[in-house]
C-alpha cells in the first residue's frame, strides 16, 4: 500500500491515508445477487491504484478528466478517485437525464477519456460521435454487436492487468476534483470543485454532525452532482464512514430500509418521494386508524402522546422509511417544501439544509479544451448561489 | 448465422399429431440451429402450441422423429426433456401465485439439485450446501431480468407484465439450452413488448441460450429472430429468414386473411 505522507488534502491522500490506518475496515458496500457485498479500505485502495495505472498507461496524466457516464456503483467511484489519484478530474453525468440532452453535451465535450456503464451508454457516446482515446465500459452486456466499440475496455479485465501504479496520489490541493454540467437553452454550464473545497465543506458537516467510523451512508443518486460530492463523498472520505450502495435505483427505498443509514445527504426529491410513499401507506382519511396517527403526529405532543404515538406511530414509520437509525439528515440543494419538512419533524427528523454552494460558469471557449485541462482562466462566472 | 453450416440443435422430421381423429399437426419438419432465435408464426389454430407442447414432452406424436442435440427420442417424458436442457413458458401464466418471485425462480432450479428430497426436507447433507449456490444462480437470473426490486413480492400481486418475466426468469434458471417460449408477450404494452424483446435478445445473445418461440406480433417476431417458421391448418407453409418468409406469397395470403 506505500508509505504514510503527511499530505491530507486531497479525495486521494484522504484515502490513501484511511488505507493505511485502517485497510481492514470496511469502506463500501454494494447489494449485489441480494448480499451486500464489501470492500475494505485496503481493497478500495488498491483497485483505485490498479485503475489509475491502467489509466496511466494508457496516456492519463495530471489535468486530465475522466468522464464517468454511470449511475451510483462502486466502480464509477473507483473510477473517480483513480482520475484524481493521477492528479486528473472526474466528471459524472447521471445516465438518467434526457438522451438528447446529454448527447448535445457529450457533442460539445468530445472527451477523450470516459467510462460507461453500459451499452445504452455506448449508444450515446456513438449518437454524440464521441471517439475517445480511451473507453471503459462496466457492463458488457449487450455489447457483443458492438462494432464501432471495439476498442472499448472491460473494466475488470482492466483493474486484473498488473502495471505499475503511482503508489503515492500525484493530486494536488486546489486542482479540480470534479466538473459537472448542466444545460440550459442556450448555453452549458459547468461547476469545478476543487479537492481543497470539497475537504473544507466536508470537514465543516463532520464536525458539525459529528461524523465517524460508526456512521453508514447510502449513495442513492451517487455523486452526479456537486453537493452529494461535498456531503457524501468528501466526508467519507474524512470520516472514514461506510459508504452503501444499493443494488439499483429502482431498490434504494428498500434497501435504505434494510440498512437504516445514519447519514442521509439526499435531495429534495429523495424527501418528497418518501413523504409520498408513506402518505400512500397511511389509513385513507377518516378510518380509525388514520385518526390515531393524525393523534400521534401533531406537533407539540404532550407526554403521553409522545410516548403512545412513538410506539404506535413515529417508530415504525421512522423503520418502513428507513431512518430508523438517521441522526444527520440532510438535504442538499434546494430546501424541503414547508409540508414535507412538517411532516418529517412529526416523525422526529429534523432535516438540515447543506446547501449546494454552487459556481457555476459559461466557458468562453469549447468545453472540450476545458475538460481536458488546458485552459481554464477565462472562464466567466455567473451566479453564485450562497451557502447555507 | 449461416444456418446450413451451423450445428443443429433440434431437428423435427414429419412430425404428425392427432387427437381422436382430428389432424392438429400434418407433417411437419423443420430445422433450429444452435444460438439462433427462431419464431414460430401462424394463425390461431395453426398448431403452434401444440408443437411446443410436441418439443417439450407434453404430447407424443404419433407419425415422426424428434433429435435434441444430436440424440433421437420417440417418446420421452416431460421431465426428461427439461433434464436434457429444455425449459418452457405458458401462452397462460402457470406460476406459483402464493409465492414469492425468488421462490418461484428458485423452483426453476430443481433440476439443478443433486440432494434427495429427504435431505432437503430435513436439511441434511448436501441440501444445506446446495442452498447458498442455487440461491446464487436465482439471484443471478433475477438480476438478469431486472426483478430485483420485486425479489420478496408475491407472484400474484404483480401486474401481468411482470408476471411474464418471472416465468421466463424461471424457466431461465434451469439453465436451458432450448427456451421454449409460448406468446411472451402477450397481452404486453408496447414498452413491455420492447423490454420483453431486449431480454430474449439478451438471453440469446449474453447467454448463448437457443430460443424457439411463439408469437404473433409481427413486428416484434421480425425484429428479433434469426429463423422463422410459419404454420397454417397443422402444415408448415414457410422456413426460412425473416425477409425471405415476409415476401413469401404463401405467408402473406395466410397472414393477410385472403384463404381465411
Amino acid at each position: 500500500m506505500g508509505t504514510l505522507t503527511d499530505t491530507l488534502d486531497t479525495l486521494p491522500h484522504r484515502l490513501h491515508r484511511q488505507a493505511l490506518e485502517h485497510g481492514a475496515d470496511v469502506a463500501l458496500r454494494h447489494k449485489h445477487l441480494g448480499i451486500w457485498q464489501v470492500r475494505t479500505w485496503e481493497q478500495l485502495a488498491d483497485e483505485v491504484q490498479n485503475l489509475a495505472a491502467a489509466l496511466q498507461a494508457r496516456g492519463f496524466s495530471v489535468g486530465a478528466t475522466l468522464t464517468i457516464i454511470s449511475r451510483p456503483t462502486p466502480r464509477a467511484i473507483v473510477a473517480a478517485l483513480a482520475a484524481q489519484w493521477l492528479g486528473g478530474a472526474a466528471s459524472l453525468l447521471d445516465p438518467l437525464d434526457a438522451p438528447a440532452g446529454q448527447i448535445d453535451l457529450l457533442g460539445e465535450l468530445q472527451p477523450d477519456f470516459v467510462l460507461a456503464q453500459g451499452h445504452e451508454e455506448l449508444l450515446r457516446l456513438g449518437a454524440a460521435q464521441v471517439t475517445p482515446r480511451v473507453l471503459i465500459y462496466l457492463d458488457k452486456r449487450g455489447l457483443s454487436d458492438s462494432g464501432p466499440f471495439d476498442q472499448a475496455s472491460d473494466y475488470a479485465a482492466l483493474i486484473d492487468s498488473e502495471v505499475f501504479a503511482e503508489t503515492i496520489p500525484q493530486a494536488q490541493a486546489q486542482q479540480t476534483a470534479f466538473v459537472f454540467y448542466r444545460r440550459g437553452q442556450h448555453t452549458t454550464e459547468k461547476q469545478r470543485i476543487s479537492h481543497a473545497e470539497l475537504l473544507q465543506h466536508g470537514q465543516q458537516l463532520v464536525q458539525r454532525e459529528g461524523l465517524g467510523r460508526q456512521d453508514e451512508a447510502l449513495a442513492a443518486r451517487g455523486f452526479a452532482s456537486g453537493g452529494q460530492a461535498r456531503y457524501l463523498l468528501a466526508p467519507w472520505l474524512i470520516a472514514g464512514l461506510r459508504l452503501n450502495f444499493p443494488e439499483n435505483l429502482a431498490t434504494r427505498d428498500r434497501d435504505r430500509r434494510e440498512l437504516g443509514p445514519t447519514l442521509v445527504a439526499g435531495t429534495r426529491e429523495t424527501y418528497e418521494r418518501l413523504h409520498g410513499h408513506a402518505l400512500e401507506r397511511l389509513p385513507p382519511p377518516g378510518d380509525n386508524a388514520r385518526r390515531l396517527v393524525d393523534w400521534a403526529l401533531a406537533a407539540r405532543p404532550g407526554l403521553l402522546r409522545r410516548f403512545v404515538g412513538h410506539w404506535l406511530v413515529r417508530r415504525p414509520l421512522r423503520d418502513v422509511l428507513g431512518f430508523s437509525r438517521t441522526h444527520a439528515p440532510l438535504v442538499v440543494g434546494d430546501a424541503l417544501r414547508p409540508e414535507t419538512q412538517a411532516f418529517f419533524e412529526s416523525l422526529g427528523i429534523k432535516v438540515r439544509r447543506w446547501g449546494d454552494s454552487t459556481e457555476w460558469e459559461v466557458p468562453s471557449i469549447s468545453p472540450a479544451s476545458v475538460t481536458n485541462g488546458r485552459d481554464e482562466r477565462h472562464s466567466q462566472r455567473i451566479w453564485k448561489e450562497a451557502t447555507t | 448465422m449461416t444456418r446450413t453450416a451451423a450445428t443443429q440443435l433440434l431437428e423435427l422430421d414429419n412430425i404428425s399429431l392427432s387427437f381422436k381423429g382430428v389432424k392438429a399437426i400434418t407433417d411437419i419438419s423443420f430445422r433450429v440451429a444452435a444460438g439462433e432465435i427462431c419464431a414460430l408464426i401462424g394463425p390461431n389454430g395453426a398448431g403452434k402450441s401444440s408443437l411446443l407442447n410436441i418439443i417439450s414432452g407434453v404430447y407424443q406424436p404419433q407419425e415422426g422423429r424428434i433429435r435434441f442435440d444430436n440424440r433421437e427420442r420417440r417418446r420421452m417424458r416431460a421431465h426428461d426433456v427439461a433434464v436434457r436442457g429444455v425449459a418452457r413458458t405458458f401462452q397462460n401464466i402457470a406460476l406459483f401465485k402464493g409465492m414469492s418471485v425468488l421462490d418461484n425462480v428458485l423452483t426453476g432450479r430443481n433440476l439443478k439439485r443433486r440432494s434427495t428430497w429427504i435431505e432437503q426436507a430435513l436439511r441434511l447433507g448436501r441440501a444445506a450446501r446446495e442452498d447458498d449456490s442455487q440461491r446464487e444462480a436465482a439471484e443471478r437470473v433475477i438480476a438478469f431480468l431486472h426483478l430485483q426490486p420485486w425479489r420478496d413480492a408475491l407472484v400474484g400481486t404483480l401486474p401481468y407484465g411482470l408476471q411474464k418475466r418471472v416465468e421466463l426468469a424461471r424457466a431461465l434458471a434451469a439453465e436451458p439450452r432450448l427456451l421454449l417460449l409460448d406468446e411472451p408477450m402477450a397481452g404486453m404494452n408496447a414498452d413491455e413488448k420492447q423490454q420483453m424483446s431486449r431480454f430474449i435478445v439478451d438471453i440469446n445473445r449474453e447467454l448463448g441460450t437457443t430460443v424457439l418461440l411463439i408469437e404473433h406480433d409481427i413486428g416484434v417476431v421480425m425484429s428479433i429472430s434469426d429463423h422463422v417458421v410459419v404454420l397454417d391448418y397443422g402444415r408448415k407453409i414457410g422456413d426460412g429468414s425473416p425477409e425471405a418468409v415476409r415476401q413469401d406469397p404463401e405467408v402473406i395470403s395466410a397472414y393477410l386473411g385472403t384463404r381465411h
